[in-house]
């Protein structure tokens, strides 16, 4: 997570800034989120949404993944989960409407909601700019805990390392 | 996450069971679909036989919109994760808003109410089974001297609002996420329309059809480029679906426009998504003619086992609780309105939404402003100042706690605003011109004034007569 987020900063430094300035309490949150990161294991779905769990493994932070973001064009609006919701794997939790087309957010583990990023419903094309960001400003759609049940179906996820190659194959065809 | 292209090949169970106990299938040419003898032995073996087809194509014998928007939901949530389906289906006259949008700000809802003007001769419904029209006489075709009513529907795709009616045909291709690319069918149903003769046809960039008409070499923007088919989609985890309007020779071109706009527009900031205006023009096809196209085309592209298509019976979807728990979620008031993304309606100026207001505002009491932000049709907050009470008090106190009065009330059940506004002040205020300005604003009709009341019964009222409403005999919504 955090060396694909540094990235992408690195590569928007513009889209980046432009958010940090709208956006009083950043440092605060940023020094928050930096603790989680660091020791944070990040994981993807065939579905492209992805989830950073925390050191515990009791919760984690979730989102669509920056290849979806690009593949969906411009993201115009997210309907996002229900705040203390339990879910199972798969389930569709949220949508997001791009070009014409509404797309479910589907579940990537099995768990509950317990915080959604409100600041989407003002600014989806925060999506577009940084999908995988879990800070303030970010793209990130919900914070989770995981259920016995979502830590395995965590196990059944990718990596970072195999879903770069699992996108890789996609674009080929 | 559906999007991108690879395909899960998941194998699952392939359920669409209640519906093949019911469904007949043509065996003669789809031109002659009233004269389908209902459901028999042997063409319940071949429809069944259908299901393990990864190609198959199937038309609506129905002209209520949330049915047919349920069946297609049912066939895109229940269809086998590698077939490719396409479906085609006739509206009765409706508005149809896209997924994230905002009723009060697309839809004139008072023109809605009055409804289309009625119909001497009115035209055959597209494909309807004898079986259907002698359960059910529609109450449509007795009834040539009250106005056509015109229904209004949130449907699950994105994208934007459009009118549908008889002479609009639509198009829906379900097929796996693999294979989704906006422009695909839209190019298949291209091909369809030239070879009925609709040379200038292509699709945009908005992934729409047009037909550029003929305007003397001068190229694109000179006037000469009409829409006549808008799309929209839906990405689930395995599957997508592309649907799309085709305009073929609707009567009511001419009405849309007024349809489609709204009192309140220069009042309203809505999250979600808004609609872009395009002139609108039929390709003028028979609706026979450009199913067969359409089924031609898509058999050219999958292959001639897609068959003619099976016909999906009124009664037979009816008969399936996932397409009638389908059409409930449609025909809630909670959907409709509820579901519309967060707005702000002001009557002046403010740093959100800092346009000019239009000139209405003339009718308004001397000084009276107002400010609401909605979310799921509840107003969550107001601002009303600038009323006049009928005692001497300090006023700005008493438009505070009127204004507070009014928070929670949901914008689609209020049925005047006089009334609501006069219940909301615990002390006598005039509210007579701020309460007309607001009834007219979001669409209601106090009960004196003809067809009555709040939206939502408005819109209720449009579905309780018909087939569908008739079968969930009432309970549509709990007013």
């Amino acid at each position: 997570m955090a060396s694909i987020t540094r990235c992408l900063r690195a590569a928007r430094p513009a889209a980046f800034s432009a958010v940090a300035r709208n956006s009083a309490p950043r440092t605060i949150s940023a020094r928050a989120f930096s603790v989680t990161a660091s020791n944070a294991i990040k994981r993807y779905t065939k579905e492209h949404e992805w989830i950073d769990i925390s050191a515990d493994k009791k919760t984690g932070v979730l989102g669509i993944s920056e290849y979806a973001a690009k593949q969906l064009g411009d993201i115009v609006y997210v309907e996002l989960p229900e705040e203390g919701k339990e879910v199972k794997v798969g389930d569709a939790i949220g949508a997001v409407e791009s070009v014409k087309s509404a797309a479910d957010i589907n579940a990537p583990v099995s768990c509950k909601i317990t915080h959604i990023n409100s600041f989407l419903e003002e600014k989806p094309g925060n999506i577009n700019q940084v999908a995988e960001d879990d800070s303030h400003g970010g793209g990130w759609i919900a914070k989770v805990e995981l259920t016995e049940q979502g830590l395995e179906d965590f196990e059944q996820m990718m990596d970072v390392a195999a879903y770069k190659e699992f996108t890789a194959a996609e674009e080929e065809h | 996450m559906a999007l991108p292209p690879r395909l899960r090949a998941i194998p699952r169970h392939f359920s669409i069971s209640p519906l093949q106990r019911h469904i007949t299938h043509p065996s003669q040419s789809p031109s002659s679909l009233s004269s389908i003898p209902p459901t028999q032995q042997s063409q319940t073996r071949r429809f069944t036989q259908n299901l393990t087809h990864t190609l198959q194509i199937y038309r609506s014998a129905s002209t209520d919109p949330y049915l047919n928007l349920s069946i297609e939901h049912h066939l895109l949530q229940r269809s086998h994760p590698d077939s490719t389906i396409l479906f085609l289906y006739t509206n009765r006259p409706s508005i149809i808003i896209g997924r994230n949008q905002n009723p009060w700000l697309e839809v004139n809802l008072h023109a809605l109410r009055e409804g289309l003007p009625p119909q001497t001769s009115p035209p055959p419904p597209p494909h309807t089974t004898p079986t259907t029209n002698d359960a059910h006489p529609s109450p449509r075709t007795t009834t040539a001297t009250v106005p056509v009513p015109i229904a209004l529907v949130r449907r699950r795709s994105g994208g934007g609002t459009v009118f549908h009616d008889a002479g609009n045909t639509n198009y829906s291709v379900i097929c796996p996420p693999a294979a989704f690319d906006r422009d695909r069918h839209a190019e298949m149903v291209v091909r369809a329309l030239r070879g009925l003769g609709v040379g200038g046809a292509r699709v945009n960039e908005r992934h729409d059809i047009v037909v550029d008409v003929g305007d003397g070499g001068g190229g694109e923007g000179a006037g000469g480029t009409f829409k006549v088919s808008g799309s929209a989609y839906k990405l689930t985890r395995t599957r997508s679906l592309h649907h799309g309007t085709c305009l073929l020779g609707s009567e009511n071109l001419g009405r849309v426009s007024r349809l489609l706009r709204s009192p309140a527009e220069g009042f309203v900031k809505a999250r979600g998504v808004e609609s872009v205006r395009s002139p609108i023009r039929n390709v003028g096809v028979g609706g026979e003619e450009f199913v067969d196209a359409v089924m031609g085309e898509f058999r050219k592209m999958y292959g001639d086992a897609a068959g003619q298509g099976v016909v999906v019976g009124e009664d037979e979807a009816l008969a399936n609780e996932e397409v009638v728990k389908g059409v409930r979620e449609l025909v809630s008031p909670d959907w409709i309105f509820g579901q519309t993304p967060q707005f702000t309606f002001s009557t002046h100026p403010t740093e959100e939404d800092p346009r000019e207001r239009p000139e209405v505002v003339h009718t308004l009491p001397y000084g009276f402003e107002t400010h609401f932000s909605i979310r799921h049709g509840e107003i969550q907050s107001a601002t009303m100042a600038g009323l006049e009470y009928h005692d001497f008090v300090d006023e700005a106190s008493q438009d505070e706690i009127l204004s507070k009065g009014l928070v929670k009330q949901r914008l689609h059940y209020i049925t005047d605003w006089r009334r609501t506004l006069k219940q909301a002040s615990p002390i006598p205020v005039d509210v007579d011109d701020a309460g007309e300005f607001l009834n007219h604003m979001f669409g209601i009709q106090p009960p004196a004034e003809k067809g009555g009341g709040a939206v939502a019964q408005a819109v209720v009222q449009t579905i309780s007569d018909t087939v569908v409403g008739m079968f969930l005999d009432g309970d549509i919504m709990d007013l």
